[in-house]
């Protein structure tokens, strides 16, 4: 970042900190007007808010995955708390501790019955499952005390009188800020790459070895966990526990403070909930008003301020991230060891044994046999819709094949997509998959994330095997970052560089996951002379160090001279096979490319 | 079973089946399942109260401003929806701003009628015997507007040049607006008539089920989940899914008790959502 703007950053930052120390100060400030309590209860319930809306900014914002049934996980959360310490007599900071535990596993029970749907189907379960979780709470007789709900709810510690409620109320102010902490160290861990990968494109993440399901289980897990401690402190605040709490009503201040915020920024829902915590008190007593200003505010921001508070600001000229100066030698610091472990040359990875593919009558693919070997360009070219396009996605199980099978160093290649990825086989689309509003550095750093050997809680204490893992894949992505000159561009947002540096960048995303074969499929399209010679001379070092590099091109001067053996393709049958020259010289080939001319034997 | 029941099943799920058609109808050309449709529903039971019920209108005047107020609902509607889904980027402008707009709706209605809940005389006070099963004319009423409506759009969609628009808006809108298609237009339209349809069958079955002014979200889950049962965006879905809660809600509630109705319905969809992800006659749905 240029200097100019450190300055409005230190004011963002001086003033969250005195937003905090307000916060912790309130309880003072408030102790002579005429009713404290009242206005202790009414930012408390603003906490719980807020932690809600943090939690439901991971699952939708960051994992873009559409939860309706937040209010409901708030419920389970607050019933916890309810059954657990009034009526089981536990601990309050266990039950508290319970409602979170509860609330994830709520979660992810949901989501485990409907990994299947997608979208808009998965907010329809969601719903589902939230009215499903009223009613049975409604009718649950003395377990959860049917349509009235269970009371008694308090504070932990303040029946002892070990704590007041000004006490707790700082407790709860911390534990808003230890949310906000999980959330940022989440999203800027590998876990929250994964997380923004599997929100822009699921097909891409599965291409880097990242596992849909397994993923967005957890993602909805710890949404839950997070929606169930908001839910626990909630009926803390308000003292008792009831179905209603549920109702998708109580959720329409989320939405709003979440859009008002901005969705997927990490201060958005801390600033929209207060902001609309602000209006809901000025608009108190007003009563069945709320509901039109609330819902008229949510729509207004949606047309004035789309991206929200935060978004907006990210995306104005002060917000948004730029490219950095380059100190000369820099490049120096980072070293790579591109070679592949533990192959050797000429070996054969992979292997297609009479792969056929068909798409109803079309016969996409009809019977391929090819061979992938170790430090190997191999270029596979055919006219369009000769079947090259299909033929990867069926080597690498994005098609189920019809008939034949997939050999992968040495054994039947697995089932799923994601799978074979991750057993090195990584391929790059033929249109620009990049993460389009995530960073070119996070770009690069979504493809290692295999080679990062923490967990979720290592990301969110940022433990020291965290931290050693995260300084490890940065000084990593940055040398692959320079070996294609794009040495500092890594704040700037994947989809604001050229058409051409994308797909370099594709190409040094693809690498990150360490392959031992990589599939580029047309990776020179719409490059410049430049950009076509930063891609030749890193293709050449990849296979250098003992990738295979399969090269699918239109471009047949470029492919000529990578490859050292070409594939020719037609109808889904290959045609040819053999070193560019041989070929070039090939009578079948030349008849599939230009016709069977005179004038084509006079160009051969 | 009494066959009782079965007729009793038909005609709530001839209502929720018209429910999920008007859904259908917003949902062809805009991609978007709108949750402020149900407020159309206690439109037409909240006019239909005020003047047939309070005011004592004569049908057809009733019908007539039922009609106007519905488009007019309409027209609103889709303002306070499209407007936002254009300008947010937002994947999921759509729902926030289809909540908004039944929230707003909603509160509005709770406003105006406080402590009310819609109820009136059936518009032809008369019943027809099946084999001693009674079925009033104003039920008899709401099955064969189903059958209408269902029949109406289906031959809408195949036969005019209008239908064959909204298909391919639905493929593409941006290739529609090129190739000459007014799309805009025709998604006032959809919203338009999608809440006309509602609020008739709002008007048409209050008298027998009684309405509370808030319910439009209830109106709106049922028409969703029928929706979603037959698969989103297949009228045949929607009417497949309609009949198929409407009588599972009445058989249970008759074996089991009024509240078991409601959880059965949701039971099966979770259950139909897991075994065939996109409903019966629904094709896969992309991000939007």
């Amino acid at each position: 970042m240029i200097s100019t703007f450190k300055g409005l950053n230190r004011v963002l930052i001086t003033g969250s900190l005195l937003a905090i120390a307000l916060l912790y100060y309130f309880p003072v400030l408030i102790k002579s007007s005429n009713n404290p309590s009242f206005y202790l209860q009414v930012v408390s319930v603003a906490v719980c808010s807020a932690i809600l809306t943090i939690s439901l900014n991971i699952c939708m914002g960051y994992g873009g995955l559409l939860s309706l049934m937040h209010t409901g996980m708030q419920m389970v959360g607050g019933y916890a708390i309810a059954i657990l310490a009034v009526k089981q007599g536990w601990n309050g900071w266990l039950a508290l501790v319970a409602a979170a535990v509860i609330g994830a596993i709520f979660a992810i029970l949901v989501i485990l019955i409907s990994l299947r749907a997608t979208y808009l189907y998965f907010g329809m379960i969601t719903l589902a499952v939230n009215l499903i979780a009223m009613e049975a709470i409604r009718h649950g007789g003395e377990f959860t005390g049917g349509y009235n709900g269970l009371f008694g709810v308090f504070a932990p510690g303040i029946p002892s009188g070990m704590m007041s409620a000004e006490g707790f109320y700082r407790v709860m102010i911390t534990i808003l800020i230890l949310a906000y902490v999980v959330q940022r160290n989440l999203i800027f861990s590998g876990f929250g790459r994964n997380t923004m990968a599997l929100r822009e494109s699921s097909e891409t993440a599965t291409a880097l070895g990242i596992s849909p399901n397994m993923h967005r289980v957890k993602v909805f897990g710890v949404s839950g966990a997070l929606a169930g401690l908001a839910g626990g402190l909630l009926s803390i605040q308000i003292g008792y526990a009831v179905a209603d709490i549920g109702d998708l009503n109580n959720g329409l201040i989320f939405f709003v403070g979440l859009f008002l915020g901005g969705v997927g920024t990490l201060a958005g829902p801390v600033l929209g909930v207060a902001l609309v915590a602000v209006i809901d008190f000025m608009i108190r007593g007003t009563g069945q008003y709320r509901t039109l200003v609330l819902g008229s505010i949510l729509l207004l921001t949606m047309i004035i301020l789309p991206r929200g508070i935060v978004g907006t600001y990210r995306a104005s000229r002060y917000g948004s991230p730029r490219s950095r100066e380059v100190m000369p030698g820099e490049a120096d610091n980072y070293h790579l060891d591109i070679a592949v472990k533990n192959v050797k040359k000429g070996e054969v990875l992979l292997q297609a044994n009479d792969v056929v593919k068909h798409f109803g009558g079309v016969h996409a693919v009809d019977g391929i046999s090819v061979q992938f070997r170790a430090g190997e360009v191999h270029g596979i070219i055919g006219p369009n819709g000769s079947g090259k396009s299909t033929l990867i996605s069926a080597l690498t199980r994005y098609h189920e094949l019809t008939s034949g099978s997939v050999t992968l160093l040495g054994a039947e290649a697995d089932k799923k997509p994601y799978k074979v990825a991750r057993n090195g086989v990584t391929r790059v689309f033929q249109i620009p998959h990049l993460f389009e509003r995530v960073s070119v550095l996070d770009n690069v750093l979504t493809g290692m994330y295999r080679r990062d050997n923490y967990n979720i809680f290592d990301a969110i204490f940022r433990t020291p095997r965290y931290r050693k893992a995260n300084s490890r894949s940065v000084a990593e992505a940055k040398a692959l970052l320079s070996l294609a000159g794009m040495l500092g561009m890594e704040e700037l947002a994947a989809g604001s560089i050229s058409h051409g540096q994308k797909r370099l960048l594709e190409v040094i995303r693809a690498v990150a996951t360490e392959p031992k074969i990589l599939i580029l499929d047309e990776p020179a399209t719409g490059l410049t002379q430049d950009e076509m010679h930063s891609l030749t001379s890193l293709i050449r070092t990849l296979a250098a160090g003992g990738m295979c590099v399969v090269l699918i091109e239109h471009n047949v001067a470029f492919l000529m001279d990578l490859a050292d053996i070409v594939t020719v393709i037609q109808s889904g049958k290959v045609i040819a096979e053999g070193t560019p020259q041989e070929v070039q010289k090939n009578e079948r080939v030349l008849e599939a490319y230009l016709g069977n001319t005179d004038f084509s034997k006079e160009l051969a | 079973m009494s066959l009782q029941i079965w007729i009793d099943g038909l005609f709530a799920g001839s209502v929720f089946a018209i429910i999920a058609l008007s859904m259908t109808i917003v949902y062809q050309p805009t991609r978007i399942m709108n949750f402020a449709q149900g407020e159309g529903f206690i439109l037409g039971a909240a006019l239909g109260y005020q003047m047939v019920g309070v005011w004592k209108w004569p049908l057809i005047q009733s019908l007539a401003v039922l009609i106007i107020a519905a488009a007019l609902m309409g027209f609103i509607m889709e303002r306070m929806v499209m407007l936002p889904v254009q300008l947010s980027g937002s994947k999921f402008a759509w729902i926030i701003a289809t909540l908004a707009a039944a929230m707003i709706f909603q509160s509005a209605f709770n406003i105006k009628y406080v402590n009310v809940t819609f109820s009136y005389f059936d518009i032809i006070e008369k019943d027809i015997s099946i084999f001693g099963a009674k079925l009033s004319i104003q039920k008899l009423l709401v099955i064969l507007m189903m059958i209408a409506v269902f029949i109406i759009n289906d031959q809408f969609l195949k036969r005019t040049l209008w239908g064959r628009s909204i298909r391919a808006i639905a493929h593409n809108p941006d290739t529609s607006t090129i190739l000459g298609i007014p799309t805009k237009p025709v998604i006032k339209l959809a919203f338009i008539t999608g809440t006309v349809v509602i609020a008739l069958v709002g008007f048409l079955a209050t008298p027998v089920i009684i309405v509370a002014p808030a319910a439009g979200l209830f109106f709106t889950i049922q028409g969703f989940t029928a929706a979603i049962i037959g698969g989103v965006g297949s009228p045949k879905g929607a009417v497949v899914g309609g009949l198929m809660i409407g009588i599972l809600d009445s058989v249970v509630r008759s074996w089991l008790g009024g509240t078991w109705g409601l959880f059965s319905t949701f039971f099966v969809l979770a259950i139909i959502l897991i075994l065939k992800p996109n409903g019966f006659f629904g094709k896969r749905v992309e991000g939007r």
